[in-house]
């Protein structure tokens, strides 16, 4: 079974002022991200900080535009650089170095996961790992409010960190916690102090905020589980999830999840229509059963029960006509 | 563009991440195209992979033919002929709403 020995690539966003380069800084200053590249986009051209600089393993800046539109072509040039680089070189020590991109508070990570997997060469070079986002402990609110991009930002997020926790009312966290996981019931959300790890007050039974359209169009984004079962039918499962990504990629957000297949153990994750090439997990021996053959969807418009029908229609449409 | 490697040119589309022998990507295929050949008929559209030549062919039932790479073209140009996409959560698929 080939190793999945493509770099992984961890995106930080977050809106404007969110916090995001004073977290990334103290991960990185405590070795969160080992031996790391460091990508940092400014949508203005303006130098690299310099505790940045000293922490991490070296800092390539993509400036003067969004990694996720005007300045999309410049990024995956350098990642192509890099991935050049590297095969000229090989691994420092063997193993591939982490990538990290910080991106500019106007940037939608969507655009630059769908480039990157559908980049011919990129797609064997790096696999997006987490999307990390970041989220104003003073403000976070507001933005949610008027802001559809710093919502979409949430939305696409696995791990939310409510920067400047120390700066905020403890109500008014409570507040952002409970609105946070009622936009996105599937991300971790955490607290962080100038970059320390705090913890948030318990936000259980408190009302998120009503936000109003645009900022809340249609229904609710939800995380929804649904069981695959032993001996998944990847054909039919694969001609299923494409078909249902391809018609409801607009309100599907991300899809997770584990899969056993006579190939291995294939990590699936999309961010809306776009899937990754699946990484091949190690066999199951240390991590809890259970969570092999389900799939997490967060979206809006549909329910695990139908979704689990469907995927019965598909699966055993077959049997029934042969 | 790609500086190595011994990978083959284009990636591997990731709906054919399940198999990894020769036999078993072809039985994958066979088994593709049963499936389709039973969701595609119900929008007007045939479905051919005798798994000779690389690819799918997509058809209209008035005999337009396209070959298709992957699965995300397939279901491209199967909107296309259909004028709508084939949706997994379509009434036909699901059945009748009990938790609407």
């Amino acid at each position: 079974m080939p190793e999945d020995n493509r770099r992984r690539l961890t995106i930080v966003g977050g809106f404007l002022g969110s916090g995001k380069t004073t977290w990334l800084r103290h991960q990185l200053h405590h070795g969160a991200f080992g031996r790391a590249i460091v990508i940092v986009n400014e949508a203005a051209e303006t130098s690299v900080d310099d505790v940045l600089l000293q922490q991490a393993a070296r800092v390539e800046v993509v400036a003067g535009g969004c990694a996720c539109c005007e300045a999309l072509p410049e990024l995956l040039s350098l990642l192509r650089r890099l991935a050049d680089e590297r095969t000229r070189t090989g691994d420092e020590d063997g193993a591939p170095a982490q990538l990290v991109l910080e991106t500019s508070g106007l940037a939608d990570p969507g655009p630059i996961v769908d480039a990157i997997r559908s980049d011919p060469m990129l797609a064997y070079h790096v696999v997006v790992s987490e999307i990390v986002v970041t989220v104003d402990g003073l403000y976070g609110l507001r933005h949610l409010r008027e802001e559809p991009l710093g919502r979409r930002q949430v939305e696409l997020a696995d791990r939310i960190v409510i920067a400047k926790a120390e700066a905020a009312e403890p109500e008014a966290l409570r507040r952002l916690a409970a609105t946070l996981a009622a936009i996105n019931p599937g991300a971790v959300v955490s607290g962080a102090a100038k970059g320390e790890p705090v913890a948030l007050p318990d936000h259980s039974g408190i009302e998120p905020e009503p936000l109003a359209a645009p900022a809340i169009a249609g229904p609710p984004i939800r995380a929804l589980k649904i069981e695959l079962g032993d001996g998944t039918d990847w054909p039919a499962f694969s001609v299923w999830l494409s078909a249902l990504l391809h018609a409801r990629g607009d309100d599907i957000l991300r899809v997770k999840g584990v899969v056993e297949t006579p190939a291995g153990r294939l990590l699936l994750q999309s961010v809306r229509k776009t899937m990754q090439s699946p990484e091949i997990l190690p066999p199951r021996a240390d991590s809890p059963a259970g969570e092999d053959n389900s799939l997490v969807f967060i979206g809006r418009g549909f329910t695990a029960s139908q979704l689990e029908r469907s995927l019965r229609h598909f699966a055993g449409q077959e049997r029934k006509n042969p | 563009m790609c500086a190595n490697c011994g990978f083959p040119a284009a990636p591997g589309h990731w709906t054919d991440a399940g198999a990894d022998s020769a036999h078993e990507r072809l039985r994958n295929r066979l088994r593709r195209a049963k499936v389709l050949q039973s969701i595609l008929p119900g929008y007007g559209l045939t479905a051919h992979d005798g798994g000779q030549v690389p690819g799918i062919q997509i058809g209209s039932l008035s005999g337009n033919q396209t070959i298709v790479r992957d699965l995300d073209e397939a279901w491209e140009v199967a909107e296309k002929l259909a004028g709508k996409p084939v949706d997994p959560l379509d009434p036909r698929f699901i059945g009748e709403d009990e938790d609407a």
